[in-house]
């Protein structure tokens, strides 16, 4: 569970643009999406307005109470993503893709997921992904699929985190052993004081 | 206390937060509070070294959350653990303390003079909340030795011995105090340098509920420093 304690405070407070600090939380069937729940409900406790979209739910018993725990703080849960975008772009200031990660995604060809990513494609406003832009190939990234403006990539940057070319790149889940990190020459950057998150330097 | 304790069990019963949820969110407040009020550079001993008592009880098991976390910051812990409970969850947290090499004591320093020679601040994560009765030993010895250190004590919770509303005058004196959710009563007989607020993941509705009148934490904190 610490990987989600990290997640949420990748989100930098801008200033928004809409009134409410509303934010879309768009959660795909496995891991990728069960952190996905565990930030909607830090961003409750930040004070946003968290929507989530949790359309095909794990029977995992863990992350059935990350849902419970959302539902009961009042989190609304969408029962369907509107396929028209505007209304995404009017209703939120950003959208939290936590529909797929890196854990091989043959889910990337199957319903729900690709008629979610085919409309996440068209939103304007920006998109944070957790971990690996949902679609991308946790390797070798990904030609025509998501654009996200934030990455926030847990534990160590997957290798197609070089192909990210958005705004700001995040690393989260400060847990890692010293022995690990060794074993698998992970060299995270160093992080501030007690922050859990840190950001990169802009590529290139 | 009934108040602490009814909270915490709408949190496990109502909302289904795991043990382990709450645990190292807690555990994460106090090393971060500690790493506020005593960074690494403070400290007059030669290495950032700190002495972690844990207790038999879920207070012990935040101790064993805050030891690993002051490791993730760049500290020295090192953990006494006399009385571990039989549960997976205190095994799990005990191993990875030990994979990442904090040591765990096999007796206690028999002096205080010990103590104070080769730590920099000693955390008390012996008793908590729940806390009622007599000091079993060895907690009791353990809390007499700590009562004659002279450097920082900071307690998570509930200074250990102390009566969880009613305080305890010749008890131990902690200089910091991380009260998790919520400042208990025993909190209005602390007077210590730092009083720091952690735990912060009670919903907005509970915290109506129990009219917890918390102050807000700044920003995405997860410490909120009351005195």
């Amino acid at each position: 569970c610490d990987i989600p304690i990290s997640s949420r405070q990748a989100f930098p407070l801008p200033s928004l643009p809409r009134k409410q600090p509303t934010v879309l939380v768009v959660c795909g069937p496995a891991q990728n999406g069960a952190i996905g729940l565990v930030c909607a409900r830090h961003l409750r406790i930040f004070d946003y307005e968290p929507t989530i979209f949790y359309p095909k739910r794990s029977p995992d018993p863990l992350y059935r109470d990350f849902t419970t725990q959302c539902e009961k703080m009042d989190i609304p849960f969408l029962s369907y993503l509107p396929t028209e975008v505007q209304l995404i772009n009017d209703a939120y200031n950003a959208v939290v893709d936590a529909v797929l990660g890196a854990e091989g995604e043959a889910g990337e060809g199957r319903e729900p997921c690709a008629a979610i990513l085919a409309t996440l494609k068209h939103v304007r406003i920006p998109i944070v992904s957790l971990d690996v832009p949902s679609g991308w190939d946790a390797e070798a990234g990904g030609s025509g699929g998501l654009s996200p403006d934030v990455l926030v990539s847990l534990s160590a940057p997957k290798q197609c985190a070089r192909r990210f070319l958005g705004r700001q790149h995040f690393v989260a889940g400060r847990f890692l052993p010293y022995d690990v990190q060794k074993k698998f020459e992970l060299n995270p950057p160093e992080y501030p004081g007690t922050e859990c998150v840190v950001a990169l330097r802009a590529p290139r | 206390q009934e108040e602490a304790q009814a909270i915490d069990q709408e949190l496990f019963t109502e909302y289904k937060f795991s043990v382990d949820q709450l645990m190292e969110l807690a555990g994460l407040s106090c090393a971060t509070a500690i790493a506020k009020a005593y960074p690494p550079s403070s400290f007059t001993t030669s290495r950032p070294a700190v002495l972690v008592v844990c207790g038999p009880g879920n207070n012990g098991g935040g101790g064993l959350v805050c030891a690993r976390h002051l490791k993730m910051f760049g500290y020295e812990p090192t953990v006494y653990y006399p009385k571990r409970p039989n549960k997976p969850l205190f095994e799990g947290l005990t191993t990875q303390c030990q994979k990442m090499d904090i040591p765990f004591l096999p007796e206690f320093p028999a002096e205080a003079a010990l103590i104070d020679e080769l730590y920099g601040l000693v955390v008390d994560a012996i008793f908590g909340f729940s806390f009622k009765g007599a000091v079993r030993e060895p907690f009791g010895s353990i809390l007499g030795t700590l009562e004659r250190t002279t450097v920082p004590i900071a307690s998570i919770d509930i200074p250990s011995g102390w009566d969880v509303e009613k305080g305890k005058a010749d008890g131990l004196q902690p200089d910091m105090l991380i009260s998790l959710t919520a400042p208990k009563k025993a909190a209005m007989h602390f007077t210590g340098r730092y009083h720091y607020l952690g735990g912060r993941f009670v919903p907005a509705a509970l915290q109506e509920k129990y009219a917890l009148n918390l102050p807000p934490y700044p920003e995405t904190d997860c410490v909120l420093q009351l005195t």
